[in-house]
Parts: structure tokens; sequence; C-alpha cells
């Protein structure tokens, strides 16, 4: 799990949710890019963010994408994040005894009434289905204690995009392989607001 | 007939070494803040061991003298020990020099004392707040075996992680735009010390009940009790 | 042990391997070529697991070009990339994985040149310039400071040849000779190897051989 390092972080606010993560990729120690994609896009307020080992990050991208537009194809209609949840979490505890080495963290709209979801679960499938925020990589406890702080129901999309870009940066620089900038996505019913960070870069 | 063998493995007689196991992580927190004319320790006062609560109201802090003060957190017995010496030889140099020691000079002594234990160390987070021959506020931070720095304010201790970064960014004024990164104040440290414990109290386990606060100045050590979660 | 470079550029993307085959504490040879050609305008360089090497890069490259009998056209090479990566990933959970490094640098002509990254684990991405191997403790650095996406073909070898200088200056492990190849719109050119012979004889101001970037 802390093998290429990241991180990822979601939050709810009001009518809207934010996901965040940064950006680095390294092995150990040493960094090799600065523009590594760990949230991917999978519906038009669905984001599923994938922190962990870079080739589960990706490799379990590319499954989530393909079962998705199975689902998609023989049901004509958007999935509700909480399924797509479910489909994520079962799709990994088909790999219960060799597992991907994932943390999945989701954040979307429900594709009918616009409430918002955000969940997490662990590399075998465990969903966590809080009211507030959700985190994931290798700064887990920095990002509870400033989110814990930081954090209040029914924020606005502005507010909410403060709040979840402060969490998300003081966090990564106390964790030596996160940071090397950060990309946030605020998800509303009708915009959806990508926005880069710059952090530390050390 | 082979079954009974097995089964008389199982009952498990005959002679078996029972391990010494020298330390336990007896859990708590520390947050200090220095000032420009005052520091501030807080430690909270949960004492406990994996699963259970030992007390709910034990400090973790060592008041060395008027103007230092030692904060503890990990193997309590460790932190009992230490101070104890600390105290010891305090009261020697008060002896030998008729003055108190100073802050700065307790941070060095602490540093010693932690390091003559380099290969069976004092399971310690130490966090030393006061304030030095001018009389303004400093804080000494400590990993387990004497490497020291003093620092603006810093949080150590089984929720250190968690409170840290939040003090980086409140009291360090790190990742703000448009803001004066000015000095705080008693008042703002105080709050920002106590919004800091609560968010740690929801998520460490081993950190909650209460805590309490040192406020060193010149005039003498203020304490202050303030109320955290019980679960 | 061994080390692979890649730098791309606006125009073009260059390439380079060590010609280093050691067997434990013996060097076997110093004119291996890790660098496999894909198809026209592509370049895979690859290190690891010996067997492992020479068998994935041909595995890749025969799939590949039969993609292009098969279809008419040939693959870009962000698509061989994630073919690649996908196959490299398929294997890492099977019973016999492949343990190879790789880069990849290609032309697309759409999009220009590009570099891909991609380790053992099947981590891929696409980056300006990287490394392969302890040689990328020391060359990562030297591309860090020089590495810009305006420069003369001349100039990029100049870098590559940095990179070597301080390979062989810090690196313990003896890797004298770099075989190096660009990829440009026109194709795959081989360029002289940057060799320690080479580059002693330059700081010794010996007058060499002329030899010329394409």
């Amino acid at each position: 799990m802390s093998y290429n390092g990241g991180a990822v972080l979601a939050m709810k606010g009001k009518k809207c949710v934010a996901i965040a993560a940064d950006k680095r990729f390294g092995i150990q120690a040493q960094t090799l890019a600065l523009d590594f994609q760990k949230i991917f896009e999978m519906g038009p307020h669905l984001y599923v963010g994938l922190p962990g080992l870079a080739t589960d990050t990706q490799t379990v991208h590319e499954r989530l994408k393909f079962r998705l537009n199975l689902y998609e194809l023989k049901e004509s209609r958007h999935i509700h994040p909480k399924t797509f949840g479910n489909m994520v979490s079962n799709m990994l505890y088909e790999k219960r005894f060799g597992p991907y080495f994932v943390e999945p963290v989701i954040a979307g709209l429900d594709p009918k009434t616009f409430e918002p979801y955000v969940c997490s679960m662990d590399l075998i499938g465990c969903i966590n289905e809080p009211e507030d925020f959700v985190v994931a990589g290798t700064c887990t406890e920095q990002l509870y204690g400033v989110c814990e702080a930081l954090w209040e129901p029914d924020l606005e999309p502005d507010d909410l995009f403060e709040t979840i870009s402060q969490a998300l940066t003081n966090a990564l620089d106390r964790d030596p392989i996160s940071g090397w900038g950060a990309v946030v996505h605020i998800i509303e019913k009708d915009k959806i607001t990508t926005k880069t960070l710059k952090t530390r870069m050390d | 007939m082979a079954l009974y063998t097995v089964a008389d493995y199982r009952t498990n007689v005959g002679a078996k070494t029972v391990p010494f196991i020298p330390y336990d992580d007896n859990g708590g927190s520390l947050v200090a803040v220095a000032g420009d004319d005052f520091a501030l320790l807080a430690s909270d006062t949960r004492l406990s061991t994996g699963f259970s609560i030992y007390t709910r109201e034990q400090s973790k802090l060592f008041r060395l003298s008027d103007t230092t003060v030692l904060g503890c957190a990990g193997c309590w017995c460790d932190a009992l020990t230490l101070a104890r010496i600390l105290e010891a030889r305090m009261q020697m140099y008060l002896h030998e020099h008729q003055r108190p020691m100073s802050t700065p000079a307790v941070a060095q002594m602490l540093s010693t004392l932690l390091y003559y234990k380099r290969f069976f160390p004092y399971y310690v987070a130490n966090l030393l707040a006061g304030l030095d021959e001018e009389g303004k506020g400093c804080v000494y931070s400590y990993d387990p075996v004497g490497s020291y720095e003093r620092v603006h304010y810093k949080a150590s201790g089984s929720a250190g992680a968690l409170l840290l970064p939040f003090l980086d960014n409140q009291i360090g004024y790190n990742n703000m735009e448009n803001v004066t990164p000015e000095p705080v104040g008693i008042p703002k440290a105080m709050q920002i010390l106590k919004d800091a414990f609560i968010s740690a109290a929801e998520r460490d386990i081993y950190t909650g009940d209460s805590i309490f606060i040192n406020i060193i100045t010149k005039d003498g050590i203020q304490e202050e009790k303030f109320a955290l979660r019980r679960d | 042990m061994e080390c692979l470079l890649g730098v791309a550029f606006r125009d073009f993307v260059l390439i380079a391997a060590d010609m280093t085959n050691a067997r434990s504490i013996m060097v076997v040879k110093d004119d291996e070529d890790k660098l496999h050609k894909i198809s026209n305008k592509l370049v895979m360089a690859i290190c690891g697991e010996s067997g492992d090497t020479t068998q994935f890069a041909e595995y890749i490259a025969k799939n590949i070009q039969l993609y292009k009998m098969r279809n008419g056209y040939e693959l870009s090479p962000s698509a061989a990339a994630n073919f690649t990566r996908r196959n490299l990933a398929d294997y890492l959970r099977s019973q016999s994985p492949y343990y190879v490094n790789l880069l990849l640098a290609g032309y697309d002509d759409e999009t220009g040149p590009e570099l891909y990254f991609v380790d053992y684990l099947a981590s891929m991405v696409k980056v300006p310039y990287a490394a392969h191997g302890y040689g990328g403790f020391f060359s990562l650095s030297i591309m860090d400071r020089y590495h810009k996406a305006d420069v003369s073909k001349d100039d990029a070898y100049e870098i590559m040849k940095k990179c070597v200088r301080e390979i062989h200056k810090r690196l313990i492990v003896n890797l004298p000779n770099f075989k190096v190849q660009l990829i440009d719109k026109n194709g795959i050119h081989d360029l002289p190897p940057i060799t320690a012979k080479h580059l002693a004889a330059e700081e010794a101001d010996v007058p060499l051989p002329e030899v010329r970037v394409i």
C-alpha cells in the first residue's frame, strides 16, 4: 500500500460532493511522475479514487470501466453511486485471497434525486458509508485529523472546495510519499468543477 | 492411538517460556505551543492499554519548575521514571548552582538522559515547554532516543499524526493565502488546541476523556481542564 | 544493476540502454542489444530477468505486428503501451509472471513523440523523461536540470551523454556502453553508442573520427 504512495479524500456538502487526490507516482522514495491519475470519471456525476499500488489502480480502473459499460448497456441508465459501490466491492471480494492493493473511494450524486453520496472500502471490498467524509491512502491519519477539525455539515460548493483543499494539502505536507500537486473535483447537479492545486514539491 | 498423541500435544504439559515484555503502550497525546511571552502544554487524561482504560484522569504533565513543564506520553512506567530522574537531577543542579535550571538547560539534559538509554530506550514521546532565559516561550520536541529540536508548536503521542497537520495550518499558517502570519496569542492558541484535541478524540481511541492545559507565563503556571468525549 | 534511459522532446524522443549482460558477479557480454524494435516508430527498452526480457519483448513485438497485418493499420504508441501494460499486468498475477522493467519510446503521427515508463508490476506512466535501475538515481537529476522540450538533436544527445558520464562517475556498477536510438517522424535512427572509451577520449581531448547525429 505504501510502495507507490498517494492519497484520496472525498467529502459531502450541501447538494454537492467533492473528491480530491494527490498526483505523485513514485517507487518507494523515488518520485517518477507528477501527473499520475488516481481519480477516474465513471459517469456524469460519479467519480472513483483508487489509491494504493499503482498497477492495481490502473487494472482496477480498467476492469471497473468494463463492468460499468456492461451494466449501462444492459440497463440503459446511469448507475447509482451506491450500486456502483457494491459493484466495486463485489469485484474486490472476488479476489479475497489474492487482492488488488487499492482502497477505493467513491463520490457521486444520485442520478435522479442528486443526493450526495460518498463511500470508501478496504482492499477486499468492505464498504464504509459515513455521513461526512472518507479518506484513503498513505496519510489517512493526517487526513482524519484535519478533516475532523475542518469539515462541517451543509457546506456550499465553494466552501467545500476550500475545506477539501486545505484538508488535503495540509495532510500531504506531513506525508513524504504523497503530494507533488493535487487535483480536486467538485460535483454539483449541473456543474463539475475540476481544479488542480499547487502543493509543496518536497 | 495417533489421535491421542495429537491431543496430548494440545494439553500443553511441560515447561513453557513466558516472554518478558518490558514495554507497554499506554497511549496519550500532547500538544505544545510557544508564544512570544508564554508557552502552552496540554495532554489528554486517558491512560489505557490495548482496548481497556486504566483511568480517565491521569494528567501526563510534570511541573519541573516555575518555568518548565514536561509532557510524557507512551509507556507510563517509563514516563514516571524519566520524570523522577529529571526532577532529581534538577534538584541537584539547584543545590550546586543556587538557582533553578533554565528550560533550555533542562532540554539538553533530557536529551542526554534519553541517549544514555540508547539501546534500551524509554518508550516515551516527550514535549518540553516553558520560558527561556529571555522570558520567551519555548517548546522542545524529542524522539525516544534523545534527538531534539526547538520548535514553535508540536503535537506528539498516539494522536500526533492527527493533530500536527491541523496545527501546521492554524498556527504555522501553512497553505494559507492572503493572511499575514502573525504569532498566536494565548486565547487563540487555547482555542486551536482545544479544537485539535476534540478532533483527535473523535478518531484516536487512546486519546480522550479530558485535557489538562498548562499555561506558562512569567507570572507562573496556570492549569485549566477541558472535557473531551469519554467513549 | 542494468540501466535504461529515455527522454522525450518536442519533435523526437531519445532512448538509451546499457549493453552489459552480467551473471551474478561476472560480466558475460558488453555489446548486448536491449532496444527492441516494436514497430516502425516504436522502440522498447527492456531489462530484468534475462530470459524474460527477450521473450516478452518479442511476444509484444510480434503481437503488434500481427495486429497490423489483421487490421491494415498500426497501433499508436499509446495503444501499444496500454497493450503491453495489460499483458504484463495479466502475467503478474499468473503462475509465471514476467520480471521485466521497460521504457517505450515512440512517435505518434497525430500527437508527436511519446515516452512510457512501465515497471515489472505493470504500473505505467507517460513521462517527459525516465530511467530504470540504479542509473536513475544519478541520471534523473541531470534530466531534471537540463530537460527542455525545445532542444536540437545534437543537444539532446549531449544530455544523454551527461547522464551516462554521471553514471560512469558515481555508480559503482560497471556499465561502460550505452546503445542509443532516436525516434522521430521518419522512424527509428541508430545513434552512435555512448561508451566509456569515447567519453574518456573526449575528456582527454584526443580527436576521434567525427560522429554525426543522423
